[in-house]
C-alpha cells in the first residue's frame, strides 16, 4: 500500500480532538501510575545489578569456555537492560515522582561511553521535539546514512551499506560523538577550540569507560586478562547491535515519514501527536520483547507520552490503536523481522539516488487554505 | 581509609551501585546519603509513636530543640516532613523521634507503623531553638505535638546546671500526653524543672493539672516572674501566635516555632522565588510559567522544548507550592522535579536552580 493512502489529512478541528483525546488518555494512565511502577523498576534495577555482577564474576572463569559465553551474555544483557529500560526511561523524568535521587531524570549517569548529559540535549530535547523532521532530527541518519529520499543524495552513501554495518557495531561510539557535531567542524562552522572545550566532558566519560571495561574488571581477573577484556568488548557490542535495531526500527521502517522544517512552526498539540505518530513505529511481540526493548517496541507510545513510565506503554497501546482507527491513520506496527527487513532495504535503497514517494499531508488541504 | 584507595573507590564505584549492594547486604552505609535504621518503637500515647533510629556515619549531629528533615517511601513515593529530637544526643549516637499521627498525614500515619528494622533517610539538623550553656530561666510552652522539641529541651536541663525551666504541656486528653511520665520522673529528680499539663477535653481533672488554654491568669500563676524568662512556644499555629501575643511584650524574649503547612495564593500575586544555584531571589507572578517568568527578569535557565516534554528546565522544589499549568496540579511536596515551562509558582518558592 501507497504511504498516500495509509494515512488520511485532518483537518484543523479534528487534529484539535485527536489531541484531546490522546491528552485524556495520557491523564487516565497517569493517575494511576504508583507503588507498582516503582516497584517494577526497583526490580528492574535489581536485574541490572545482579546479572552484571554474575556476568562480571563468570568472566573471571573466562578461560572455562561456558563460563565466558554465559557470563559475557549476563554482562550483555545487563548493558542492554541498564541502557534501555532503565537509563533512557529514567533520564526521560519517567519516574521523577518517585523522587529517588537514583532515579532522577536530571542526574541519572548511564553505563556507555556518551554522556547523560550531552543524551539528554541530543534525544529528550531535539529528537522528542522535532521528532523526524529534516534539519532539526539529527537521529534522521545521524549524519551518516541516507534513508529517506528526501535526503540530498551524494556518492558518499554508495558506501552507506556497509557503513551502516560498522556504525551498528560501535553504535555507542556514534551516540557519544552526536552533539559534537564534527560536521559543523569539517565545514568551518564550529571552530576547533570549541570542539575541544565540548570534547572535554565526553573524553572524560570514554575514558572512564574504557578503564573500567578494559583495564580494571580485566586486571582484577589476573592471570584471565583476556577472557574478561574480551567478553567485555562482546557484551558492549551485542548492546550496541540490539539498541542499534530497536532504534533504527523505531523511525526508519517503510512506512515512518520525515518532515520539512515548517510543520514546527506555531504547532498546536494535536499537530504534533499526530507527527509523533507518522513518524514513528512498533515491534509486536511478547512481555520479554518490550522489556529487553526498554518499552522502545511501543516507540508509537513513547514518542506519545515519552514521560509516562515505559511499562505503561503495552496498557495504553489498545486505546491509543483505537484513536489512530477513528481518526483515520496508520499505527505502524509489526514483527521485529518485518520491520527490521524494512530498515535494512531503506539502507540499501537509499544508498543509489531516490526520489520522494506521495505521503499523505498531515493537515487536511481544504482546511489549511480556511 | 587511606586517601589514594579511597579515591580509588570512589572512581571505579558509582554511588548507586554502592548503595545498591549496600542494601542488599543489610547495610545502612551510603555513599553519600544519610540513612537511619528505625531500632525501637514505642507507642508514646494515643496516636503517638516513639522511634530510636540508628543513623550511618553520615549523620553530622544536632543540638536539643532542633528538628531535621525525615524522608521514607510511602506507596513508592518518596515523601519528607521535618520532625523533632525528642532526646539531647546520646553517646550511643541513637536518635529519638517522636511522631503524632495527622489525619491525613500520609508520612507521619506511615512512620507510625514503621518497625524496627525499617530504613528511612535522614537530612541535616537544623532549627535555632537551642538552650545556650549559662544562667538562663525559661519558660516552655507547648501544645500537641509541639511538645516534641520542648522535650529535648527540658531534659537538656539535666547538662546545663545554671538553666532552670517551667514546662506547661498542653494537650485535649490525658492519654495524648508525650513522655507523661519521663517527664514527671525528670521533674522529680530534677529541681530545676517545674511542670504543669493542661488538658483542654479531659472531663476529670488531677492534682495540678491545668483545665483551659493558654490565658493570662494561667501564664501569672506558673510564670509570675514573666519578665525575666525567656519564652520558647511550640505547637499549632493558632497556639502560638496565642503565645506570642500573651509573653511577646512582658518576656525578656519569645521564640516561637509553629507547623504551618504552605498555603497556595491566588493568580496574579506576587510571590518571591528563591534559586539556591545561582543565589537569588525574584519576585515573580503567582501563576505564570516560571520559565518565561524568569526570562522576563533576564534569568536563561536551561530549558528546551517548552512544552513540558523534554524534562530540560526540569528543577528540583525545595519548599512552597508550585503547580503543573498543564494539568492544574499543586505540586508542595519537596523534593519534586518542576518543568518550570509548564510550572507556575503558587506560593513564595525555593528552587534548586
Amino acid at each position: 500500500m501507497s504511504q498516500a493512502t495509509l494515512n488520511r489529512p485532518l483537518s484543523h478541528a479534528e487534529m484539535d480532538a485527536f489531541g484531546t483525546e490522546l491528552d485524556a488518555l495520557r491523564a487516565r494512565t497517569m493517575a494511576q501510575v504508583g507503588a507498582e511502577d516503582a516497584r517494577y523498576i526497583r526490580r528492574i534495577v535489581a536485574a541490572v545489578r545482579y546479572t552484571e555482577a554474575a556476568g562480571r564474576a563468570l568472566l573471571f572463569f573466562g578461560a572455562f569456555p561456558p563460563a565466558w559465553v554465559l557470563g559475557t551474555l549476563l554482562l550483555g544483557l545487563s548493558k542492554i537492560l541498564e541502557n534501555m529500560e532503565l537509563g533512557h526511561n529514567v533520564m526521560h523524568g519517567q519516574y521523577d515522582w518517585m523522587r529517588d535521587p537514583h532515579l532522577n531524570g536530571k542526574t541519572y549517569e548511564w553505563d556507555i561511553v556518551g554522556t547523560s548529559d550531552n543524551w539528554r540535549h541530543t534525544h529528550n530535547y531535539k529528537h522528542h521535539t522535532y521528532t523526524n523532521v529534516r534539519g532539526m532530527d539529527d537521529d534522521i541518519g545521524y549524519g551518516l546514512l541516507r534513508l529517506f529520499p528526501e535526503q540530498r543524495w551524494r556518492p558518499f552513501y554508495l558506501f552507506q551499506p556497509l557503513i551502516a554495518v560498522i556504525f551498528a557495531l560501535l553504535f555507542q561510539w556514534g551516540v557519544a560523538i552526536q552533539r559534537l557535531e564534527l560536521g559543523k567542524v569539517f565545514s568551518g562552522r564550529k571552530t576547533k577550540a570549541q570542539l575541544r572545550e565540548e570534547f572535554r566532558p565526553v573524553g572524560r566519560k570514554m575514558g572512564w569507560q574504557l578503564l573500567k571495561d578494559y583495564v580494571l574488571f580485566p586486571l582484577l581477573a589476573g592471570p584471565f586478562f583476556l577472557p574478561v577484556l574480551l567478553g567485555n568488548l562482546v557484551a558492549n557490542g551485542m548492546r550496541n547491535l540490539w539498541t542499534y535495531a530497536v532504534i533504527f526500527c523505531g523511525h526508519f521502517t517503510a512506512d515512518a515519514e520525515t518532515f520539512p522544517k515548517s510543520v514546527v512552526l506555531n504547532e498546536s498539540r494535536g499537530h504534533w501527536y499526530l507527527r509523533q505518530l507518522r513518524g514513528s513505529s512498533n515491534l509486536s511481540g511478547g512481555k520479554l520483547l518490550h522489556i529487553m526493548t526498554g518499552n522502545l517496541s511501543h516507540q508509537i507510545e513513547h514518542h506519545l507520552y515519552p514521560d509516562m513510565p515505559a511499562r505503561r506503554y503495552a496498557q495504553v497501546a489498545p486505546e491509543v490503536r483505537a484513536i489512530c482507527e477513528r481518526y483515520g491513520q496508520n499505527y505502524n506496527t509489526g514483527s521485529m523481522w518485518s520491520q527490521f527487513g524494512q530498515v535494512v532495504w531503506r539502507i540499501l535503497r537509499h544508498a543509489l539516488p531516490s526520489r520522494p514517494g506521495k505521503t499523505a499531508a498531515l493537515v487536511a488541504p481544504a482546511a489549511e487554505a480556511a | 581509609m587511606s586517601p589514594a584507595p579511597n579515591r580509588l573507590l570512589r572512581a571505579a564505584v558509582a554511588a548507586p551501585v554502592f548503595d545498591f549492594w549496600s542494601r542488599q547486604f543489610g547495610s545502612i552505609q551510603a555513599w553519600d546519603r544519610c540513612l537511619a535504621r528505625v531500632v525501637a518503637r514505642r507507642e508514646e500515647a494515643r496516636g503517638a509513636v516513639t522511634l530510636t533510629l540508628q543513623p550511618n556515619r553520615r549523620f553530622a549531629g544536632f543540638t536539643p530543640g532542633q528538628h531535621l528533615n525525615l524522608t521514607a517511601e510511602v506507596e513508592g513515593v518518596r515523601l519528607t516532613r521535618s520532625y523533632s529530637f525528642t532526646q539531647p544526643p546520646r553517646t550511643d549516637g541513637r536518635l529519638r523521634l517522636t511522631i503524632k499521627r495527622v489525619e491525613n498525614g500520609r508520612l507521619s500515619n506511615a512512620l507510625c507503623e514503621l518497625r524496627p528494622g525499617a530504613v528511612v533517610e535522614l537530612g541535616e539538623a537544623y532549627g535555632e531553638m537551642s538552650l545556650p550553656q549559662g544562667p538562663g530561666r525559661y519558660l516552655f510552652l507547648a501544645a500537641g505535638s509541639g511538645i516534641t522539641p520542648l522535650m529535648a529541651l527540658s531534659l537538656a536541663l539535666e547538662q546545663n546546671p545554671q538553666a532552670e525551666a517551667t514546662l506547661v504541656y498542653w494537650a485535649q486528653r490525658r492519654d495524648e500526653l508525650c513522655f507523661a511520665e519521663e517527664l514527671r520522673e525528670l521533674a522529680a529528680r530534677q529541681p530545676r524543672l517545674r511542670l504543669h499539663f493542661a488538658l483542654t477535653r479531659e472531663p476529670l481533672r488531677l492534682a495540678g493539672e491545668f483545665g483551659r488554654r493558654i490565658d493570662t491568669a494561667l501564664l501569672d500563676e506558673v510564670a509570675p516572674d514573666l519578665p525575666a524568662l525567656q519564652v520558647f512556644a511550640c505547637g499549632p499555629r493558632g497556639f502560638v501566635e496565642d503565645a506570642r501575643r500573651l509573653t511577646q511584650e512582658r518576656a525578656l524574649r519569645f521564640h516561637g516555632e509553629a507547623f504551618t503547612p504552605p498555603e497556595a495564593v491566588a493568580g496574579g500575586a506576587p510571590v518571591r522565588v528563591q534559586l539556591l544555584r545561582s543565589g537569588q531571589t525574584l519576585e515573580v507572578p503567582a501563576g505564570a510559567p516560571l520559565l518565561a517568568a524568569l526570562e522576563a527578569q533576564g534569568l536563561r535557565p536551561a530549558s528546551g522544548c517548552r512544552m513540558g516534554l523534554c524534562n530540560t528546565c526540569a528543577c528540583r522544589l525545595v519548599e512552597g507550592v508550585g503547580q503543573n499549568l498543564n494539568n492544574g496540579e499543586t505540586v508542595a511536596e519537596p523534593g519534586s522535579e518542576l518543568r518550570i515551562c509548564i510550572s507556575a509558582a503558587r506560593s513564595d518558592l525555593t528552587l534548586d536552580l
